[in-house]
C-alpha cells in the first residue's frame, strides 16, 4: 500500500502547499521506506530538505497512528508520550538549527511533541527535566547518547522509541565518534528488543556524497536481517568555484599558513556579499584573521565575528543567532561551522588555505546559497604560492565529481574500554548479551572471544595475573550485572566520557566575571602576568590562573600573541594528491584552462632552473648540503600522512646499512629527512630504496623506532581511562592519580606487553597513520615513474615549504647510548629552553 | 660518576641515588611506594611489579654501597598504607641494621606510628648534614645561608638537542649554584623540565650510565 494514501501524509502534504512547497523525490521516497519498516541512508546535497525527509516520516507515522487510536482508546493517549525519535549531530551548533525547524514544524502541524536538545552545553536543569519526562525527540550527541548510558533506570527511556537517525554520518563514521554511536545505537536497539520484541526500531542515516555510500549504510546498520535502502536525491547543486588571485606570484609568500598579503582582495567579496562565512583550519588562524580584517576595515568592527569550538557557548550562540538574522557582514570560523548549518543570510563562502580534501570543500561551499536551485559561492584563498596548483587540483575534482572515501574505525579497544565502564556505571551490565551487541556492530565485528576477554579482565582484575594487579578495583560483579560500585570512580568516569581528546584546557574568564572561551593549558603556561594575547577576537591581558581558570582583563594593546590550539593536521588526500600532480604537469606545458596555473608559472619556471619541476611520471629528489646538514628532500605528492611513514620507511632502509641519524620533516608534498652526515645516495640505489618489496617487514622495523605509536597511545590512554584530561570549570583530577601517557606506554611495554591497548596503539600507527596500501600503491607507482635526482644548491620553491610548515619527529637506528655520546660530544650542542622555538628563525633562512 | 659539590665527593649513580662516601650515606628521592597501587585502587591499570623493581633496584644499591644511613629526601609513600607498603615492609626486614631517614613530602602522609612500625626516622623539614641541607621541596624564597640544598619532589629531566634536530628527554640530577635537585627514583614517575640557568650542571640519566651534559 502506498503512503500516500494515509492521513498523516496527507495532512502533511497540505501543511507544505501552505508554503508552496512540494516534496523532492527523494523525500517521499524516504517516508514510503520508513513506513515499510526499512533502514537506510539518504543522500542529498545540503539544502534540499534532508532533515525532512527522515523527521516527517516518523511525524507522519505518529499522525498515522493517532488516526488510528483515536477510535479505539483514547485514555491511553497520556501514557504514549516519551521518547520517539534519536536525532544523533555531531555538531553542538546543529542541534540548536535542528531543534528550531523542527518544532516550527510540530507547531505547524499541531503536532504536541517536544522537542529537546542534549549535549555538553545542556544545562542540569534540563537534564533533571528530561529525565523526569523525556520529550519526544531528543537531539544529541554520541558523548550525551553515553552519558545517558552511564544513567541509572536508562532503559525506561527507550519505551516508546521507534527510530534513531545519525545526522551526517559521513562525518561520525570515520572517527571513534562514530564507534561511539555504534555501540550506542547497539544497546539501545537490545533495550528496544528486549522490551518490546514486536516493534521495529528502524536506524537511519544521513550523509553527504562520499566515495563509499554503501559500506556506509553497513556500518550504521549493520544487521543482516533488517531490510536497507540508500536514498539519493537526483539533484544536482551548483557550485561556483574561484579564486582569489594575487596579481603577481610575488606577492603571495613559499611557504606559510595565513595568507594575509591577500586580505585586501577579500575585502570587497565581503562588501558585496550579505554575509560572507570564513573557513579557515585552525582555530589560531581565525583569530588572526579576525584581527587581520579589523586592522583593514575599522568600518566592519561590529559587523564581524568569530566561531570556533574554544568559545564560549553563549557567545557561538549569539553569533548564530546573528548569523540567522543577517546582523552579522561575516562570521570567521573553523570546522566548527562545517556542517550542515542553514544559515539563510550567507550567500558566499571563503576558504582561507587548502582544505586538503574535495569533500571538505564542497561541503563549506553548500554553506552559502542554501536553498535549493541557489548557486552555491565558494572563494579559494591561497596562503602560498603552491597552494595556488590545489586550488586548480581542487576545481577539477569538483568538476569531475572526485570525491573522498570515509574508511570507519574498527577494533577501537579504548572505546570498548569506555563503553564498558559506562553501561557499568549506569544498570551495570551482562557480559554475554553486551558481548552479543558488540560483536554485531561494524566497528567489532572480528572482535575474538580472546579478546573480549582480555577487555573483560582489564576492567575487572585489571590484567592478568602474570603481572599481579593486586587491590586492583573498577568494575565488579554484584546480582549478576557488572556494576563499577565506587562513586568516585563512576564520577570521574562520567567527566571523562568522549573520545575528543585535547590538551587540557583552561577557561578563560575576565575578572569582573564573564567567560569568553578555553585555551590550552600549555600555552596559558608560557604567560606571565601582563602578557596580552587574543581570543574570540578580543585582546585579553592575562593576570592570573586561578583553580583551573585564567582570569584577564581587557588589553589597550592593538595586537597580541594568538593561542595555537593543537588540533589535529589534516592531511591532503591521495584523491586530491594524484589531481595535484596532473596540474603540475599542465602548469608547465601550459595547456590547460586554469588562470591559478597561469599566475603560479614564473615560479614554476624560478624552480626548473634551480632544480626542476616535476612530471605526473616523474619523481624528483633534491639533494642540499647547507650549514644545518645534508638534505634529502623527495616528492611523491601523497599528502603529510603517507609522507611521514615514507620518510621513515627511507630513513630505516638507509640507515641498515651503516648507522645513522635522521631527522623528518614533511608537507603535503613530500618530506625532507636531514642528516649530520651525507647521505648515501645515488641514481643507481634510489628505486631500490623506494621498492615496494618487504614493506609491511620494514615499516614494522621503522615504526618501532620512530614511536609512531607512543604518539597514538596518548588518546587510547585518555579514552581508555587510564589518564585523564584537565576539565575546565570541573576539574576534580586527584592530585594522588595525576600520571602521563607517555609513562603508561612504557610501563605497559615493560610490564605488560600483552596489552590490547598497547596493541591497539600499534594498529592505529599501522591502518590510520601509516595506511599502507596507500603507500603500496605510491611506491608502485614510483618504481613505475622517472627517477629525477638534482644536487640544489639553496633551498629551492619546493623545499621550502617542507623546511618551514613541518612536523618533525625523530629516527634513528643507533643504540640509544650510542646516539646520546655523539651528540654530547658535539661542539656546538647547547640546551634550549623547551618553550623557545628558535630553530623556526633559523628556517627562515633561505 | 663522581663529582664534587662544596668541597664534598659525592658518586651519582644511574639508578637514580647520589652516594656520600664521606658520611657513607645514601640519598635518593621520590620513591612513592604504594603509587601504583593507589592507582590501582582507583581503578586505573597498573601493574604490580612496577614497585617490585624499584624495591630490588633499590636493595641492589644498597647491597653495592653497603652505607649507613640511606635518606630519602621526600614522598617515600604515596598517600595511603596498600599493598605495596606491605610489600615494602618485606623488603624492610632484609635490611634491619639500616637507619632510613625519610624528610617529608607532600605526598607522605601516613601516621607517626605507621612510620616507626616501618622503622624509619621521620624528619618533618630538613635533614642538615653540613655542607649540605637535605630537604623535599626547594622552598620559593630560601635566603642563601652555608648550606647547599638538596632536594627531590620535581622530578628533573633534562631534553638533549643533536645536530639535525634530534631530542631526547631523560631523567637527570641537577646541580645549581645553590641547590640540586635529585631525579625521582620510582620508574613510575614523569618528568618535568628544569628551565636552566648560567653555570647549572646536568647529569642525565641513560640505561648505559650517566653522563654531563
Amino acid at each position: 500500500m502506498g503512503i500516500e494514501t494515509s492521513k498523516g501524509y496527507k495532512q502533511v502534504i497540505k501543511w507544505l502547499k501552505l508554503s508552496r512547497k512540494k516534496p523532492f523525490r527523494f523525500q517521499t521516497d524516504a517516508w514510503q521506506y520508513y513506513a515499510e519498516g526499512y533502514c537506510g541512508l539518504v543522500n542529498a546535497p545540503t539544502g534540499f530538505g534532508k532533515t525532512f525527509s527522515l523527521f516527517l516520516a516518523v511525524v507522519i507515522e505518529e499522525l498515522n497512528s493517532r488516526t488510528e487510536k483515536k477510535g479505539i482508546a483514547s485514555k491511553k493517549k497520556k501514557a504514549d508520550t516519551g521518547l520517539k525519535l534519536i536525532w544523533i549531530t555531531p555538531l553542538r551548533a546543529l542541534a540548536k538549527d535542528l531543534a528550531r525547524a523542527m518544532r516550527e514544524v510540530c507547531a505547524e502541524l499541531e503536532l504536541d511533541w517536544q522537542v529537546s536538545v542534549r549535549n555538553g552545553d545542556t544545562s542540569a536543569a534540563e537534564k533533571l527535566k528530561q529525565k523526569k519526562q523525556m520529550p519526544e525527540v531528543l537531539i544529541i550527541t554520541p558523548e550525551s547518547m553515553h552519558l545517558l548510558l552511564a544513567q541509572k533506570n536508562t532503559a525506561t527511556h527507550f519505551h516508546h522509541l521507534q527510530c534513531i537517525v545519525a545526522d551526517e554520518w559521513h562525518e561520525l563514521m570515520g572517527s571513534k565518534r562514530g564507534v561511539m554511536a555504534e555501540l550506542a545505537i547497539s544497546r539501545i536497539r537490545g533495550i528496544v528488543q528486549e522490551k518490546h520484541p514486536e516493534r521495529l526500531l528502524r536506524i537511519w542515516g544521513i550523509s553527504a556524497t562520499i566515495g563509499n555510500m554503501e559500506q556506509a549504510l553497513e556500518v550504521l546498520v549493520p544487521y543482516p536481517e533488517v531490510f536497507k535502502i540508500i536514498i539519493k536525491a537526483d539533484i544536482e547543486k551548483k557550485i561556483k568555484i574561484k579564486s582569489i588571485l594575487p596579481d603577481h606570484i610575488d606577492m603571495l609568500p613559499w611557504a606559510g599558513h595565513l595568507g594575509h598579503k591577500l586580505a585586501h582582495k577579500l575585502l570587497p567579496i565581503i562588501h558585496k556579499s550579505k554575509t560572507t562565512l570564513i573557513f579557515t583550519n585552525t582555530r589560531g588562524q581565525a583569530e588572526l584573521w579576525y584581527q587581520n580584517l579589523l586592522n583593514l576595515d575599522e568600518n566592519l568592527a561590529g559587523q564581524i565575528a568569530i566561531h570556533h569550538g574554544s568559545i564560549d557557548f553563549e557567545l557561538r550562540n549569539w553569533i548564530e543567532d546573528a548569523l540567522h538574522s543577517g546582523i552579522l557582514k561575516a562570521v570567521i570560523s573553523t570546522s566548527s561551522l562545517d556542517l550542515g548549518v542553514d544559515f539563510k543570510p550567507v550567500d558566499t563562502v571563503v576558504q582561507i588555505g587548502s582544505p586538503k580534501g574535495v569533500a571538505r570543500f564542497l561541503q563549506r561551499a553548500g554553506r552559502s546559497g542554501h536553498s535549493p536551485h541557489e548557486t552555491s559561492v565558494i572563494y579559494f584563498l591561497p596562503t602560498h604560492a603552491l597552494e595556488l596548483v590545489e586550488a586548480a587540483a581542487i576545481k577539477e575534482a569538483a568538476k569531475t565529481q572526485q570525491i573522498e572515501s570515509r574508511d570507519p574505525v574498527v577494533m577501537a579497544f579504548d572505546t570498548l574500554v569506555q563503553y564498558l565502564v559506562t553501561l557499568a556505571v549506569g544498570d551495570g551490565f551482562d557480559d554475554q548479551k553486551i558481548y552479543r551487541e558488540v560483536k554485531e556492530t561494524h566497528a567489532f565485528s572480528e572482535l575474538l572471544p580472546s579478546e573480549w576477554g582480555w577487555i573483560m579482565q582489564f576492567i575487572t582484575t585489571g590484567g592478568d595475573s602474570l603481572t599481579a594487579y593486586t587491590e586492583f578495583s573498577k568494575v565488579l560483579k554484584k546480582e549478576g550485572l557488572w556494576k563499577v560500585e565506587s562513586r568516585q570512580i563512576a564520577m570521574r568516569h562520567r567527566l571523562h566520557i568522549g573520545t575528543i581528546v585535547s590538551d587540557p584546557m583552561l577557561k578563560v574568564k575576565y575578572l569582573g566575571g564573564g567567560f569568553i572561551g578555553m585555551v590550552e593549558e600549555s600555552f596559558i603556561s608560557k604567560l606571565k602576568a601582563g602578557n596580552s594575547f587574543t581570543l574570540a577576537g578580543r585582546v585579553l591581558e592575562f593576570i592570573m590562573v586561578k583553580e583551573m581558570t585564567a582570569l584577564v582583563r581587557r588589553s589597550k594593546k592593538k595586537s597580541a600573541i594568538t593561542p595555537s590550539w593543537m588540533g589535529g593536521r589534516i592531511s591532503l588526500s591521495a584523491n586530491l594528491g594524484s589531481i595535484l600532480r596532473k596540474k603540475y604537469n599542465e602548469t608547465l606545458e601550459k595547456n590547460h584552462q586554469d588562470e591559478e596555473l597561469d599566475i603560479i608559472l614564473p615560479l614554476f619556471e624560478r624552480q626548473a632552473k634551480v632544480s626542476h619541476v616535476p612530471k605526473s611520471d616523474e619523481f624528483l629528489i633534491e639533494l642540499i648540503h647547507t650549514k644545518d646538514g645534508y638534505h634529502f628532500f623527495a616528492y611523491p605528492f601523497e599528502g603529510r600522512q603517507v609522507h611521514e611513514v615514507m620518510a621513515a620507511l627511507i630513513a630505516f632502509r638507509l640507515s641498515r646499512q651503516t648507522p645513522i641519524s635522521f631527522s623528518i620533516a614533511m608537507n603535503d608534498y613530500g618530506f625532507e629527512l636531514l642528516s649530520e652526515y651525507p647521505i648515501p645516495l645515488d641514481e643507481a640505489n634510489i628505486k631500490e630504496l623506494f621498492s615496494p618489496a618487504n614493506l609491511g617487514e620494514d615499516i614494522v622495523g621503522s615504526i618501532n623506532s620512530t614511536e609512531m605509536a607512543k604518539r597514538k597511545f596518548r588518546d587510547i590512554a585518555c579514552i581508555s581511562g587510564l589518564v585523564f584530561q584537565g576539565f575546565p570549570g570541573k576539574y576534580t583530577a586527584n592530585k594522588h592519580l595525576q600520571s602521563s601517557a607517555a609513562l603508561f606506554f612504557n610501563v605497559f611495554s615493560d610490564y605488560d606487553p600483552h596489552n590490547l591497548l598497547l596493541r591497539q596503539a600499534y594498529d592505529e600507527a599501522f591502518y590510520q597513520q601509516i595506511e599502507e596500501p596507500r603507500l603500496l600503491a605510491a611506491l608502485q607507482r614510483i618504481q613505475l615513474s622517472k627517477i629525477i635526482l638534482v644536487k640544489a644548491e639553496s633551498y629551492t620553491p619546493l623545499c621550502f615549504p617542507i623546511k618551514v610548515d613541518s612536523l618533525r619527529e625523530n629516527m634513528s637506528t643507533e643504540e640509544l647510548g650510542q646516539r646520546i655520546e655523539r651528540m654530547t660530544a658535539e661542539a656546538d650542542q647547547k640546551m634550549r629552553p623547551p618553550h623557545l622555538k628558535s630553530r623556526k628563525k633559523n628556517d627562515h633562512q633561505l | 660518576m663522581t663529582i664534587s659539590c662544596n668541597g664534598e665527593e659525592l658518586i651519582l649513580n644511574k639508578e637514580r641515588a647520589i652516594y656520600w662516601p664521606a658520611k657513607e650515606m645514601l640519598i635518593i628521592s621520590d620513591l612513592h611506594i604504594g603509587k601504583s597501587a593507589h592507582f590501582r585502587k582507583h581503578g586505573i591499570q597498573v601493574p604490580a611489579n612496577i614497585g617490585n623493581d624499584d624495591l630490588e633496584r633499590l636493595g641492589k644499591l644498597i647491597g653495592f654501597y653497603d652505607p649507613k644511613t640511606l635518606v630519602i629526601t621526600g614522598d617515600m609513600f604515596h598517600h595511603k598504607i596498600n599493598s605495596d607498603v606491605t610489600l615494602f615492609s618485606e623488603w624492610r626486614k632484609k635490611f634491619g641494621g639500616l637507619k632510613i631517614s625519610l624528610i617529608k613530602g607532600n605526598h607522605d602522609l601516613l601516621k607517626s606510628q605507621e612510620y616507626q612500625s616501618l622503622n624509619i626516622d621521620l624528619i618533618p623539614r630538613e635533614l642538615i648534614s653540613a655542607p649540605f641541607r637535605l630537604i623535599h621541596e626547594q622552598p620559593k624564597s630560601l635566603e642563601k645561608d652555608e648550606y647547599y640544598t638538596i632536594s627531590g619532589h620535581i622530578h628533573p629531566g633534562v631534553t638533549i638537542y643533536g645536530k639535525a634536530r634530534q631530542r631526547l628527554n631523560l631523567p637527570c640530577f641537577y646541580f645549581g649554584e645553590h641547590h640540586a635537585v635529585l631525579p625521582a627514583f620510582s620508574a613510575f614517575t614523569g618528568l618535568s623540565r628544569i628551565q636552566p640557568e648560567k653555570n647549572d650542571r646536568f647529569y642525565a640519566i641513560t640505561p648505559s650510565g650517566i653522563i654531563a651534559v
